[in-house]
């Protein structure tokens, strides 16, 4: 799922070397932190949040299939 | 590979000329250079520098095996296996999702779909630094999806007809509701419009005043 996340959001950005992303674990719930450059987070976040959620469409959907729950967040 | 020679005073206005002619950086191109150039004196003897350029493997705009590769392995870090073909129409480049676990890809109402056309269009506006018009499909849900539009929009418009009064659709994304403004529109009876505010609006449906239908804008009908 990170590598999932990481791959997404260093296509969008212009500092793709900035980009980290964390998993932290839980039992049934995993939680994928995702840090960019200052400038770059409009741009995972996108217009009224788009992007935000365009991606965490995308991660729910990915997660069911290994029948776990995963939550984006996006952290300044 | 083709290459292609330019000339300049300089080497460095050759490969500026090369870039031009791209229209790319120069980091995007393979520079050989075959004469470098020498001003000369008072203009006797000079020289022009000759450079021998080609782009770069990776720098080429193919859309579409852009498209593909980063479809595809976009899909392999979702855990999914699934083979992309696509073809390029115009500026639309339709991508077409080939898998066995396809209702999972489309998602309620097509929301994963929807959501992996739009960053997928992100991705590639950003990598080939051009607009690019993005359709993925998958099992043709889209044609599916606007076939079902369009009944359900005929399907209200009967009742509006018959009731007189209007109905309002549930929220759709920009792109239905344009399916159900085009499947009515030659309707002379009815009248649609988007009601609501951001990117989910809903549909009214509601018949036009036969006033309105004479009167108004006859520049229009």
């Amino acid at each position: 799922m990170k590598d999932l996340i990481k791959f997404i959001a260093q296509a969008l950005v212009d500092y793709p070397d900035q980009v980290q992303v964390k998993e932290v674990e839980g039992e049934q719930t995993s939680v994928i932190e995702l840090k960019v450059a200052k400038e770059d987070l409009g741009k995972v976040i996108g217009k009224q949040g788009r992007t935000a959620r365009a991606m965490r469409t995308i991660l729910s959907a990915a997660s069911t299939k290994i029948r776990k729950r995963a939550v984006l967040e996006i952290i300044e | 590979m083709e290459f292609l020679e330019f000339e300049g005073k300089t080497t460095e206005e050759a490969i500026q000329h090369a870039c031009e002619y791209y229209q790319v950086s120069p980091e995007k191109l393979e520079i050989e250079i075959v004469t470098v150039g020498s001003p000369g004196i008072f203009g006797l003897g000079s020289r022009k520098a000759r450079v021998r350029v080609t782009r770069r493997e990776e720098a080429e705009p193919d859309l579409k095996s852009l498209g593909q590769e980063l479809l595809e392995k976009f899909l392999e870090k979702m855990g999914e296996c699934g083979k992309v073909s696509g073809h390029q129409e115009d500026d639309r480049l339709y991508l077409s999702i080939d898998t066995e676990e396809a209702g999972l890809l489309i998602g309620k109402q097509g929301q994963t779909l929807e959501a992996l056309q739009y960053l997928l269009t992100k991705m590639l506006v950003k990598k080939s630094r051009r607009k690019v018009r993005l359709a993925i499909d998958i099992e043709s849900y889209r044609a599916r999806h606007q076939q079902n539009l369009s009944q359900l929009a005929l399907r209200y418009g009967e009742k509006v007809k018959k009731s007189g009064r209007p109905v309002t659709l549930n929220p759709m994304n920009p792109h239905d509701r344009r399916i159900i403004h085009l499947t009515l529109q030659d309707d002379k009876d009815l009248k649609t419009m988007s009601r609501g505010e951001g990117l989910y609006k809903k549909v009214v449906i509601y018949p036009a005043r036969k006033k309105e239908l004479q009167g108004a804008n006859p520049g229009l009908a």
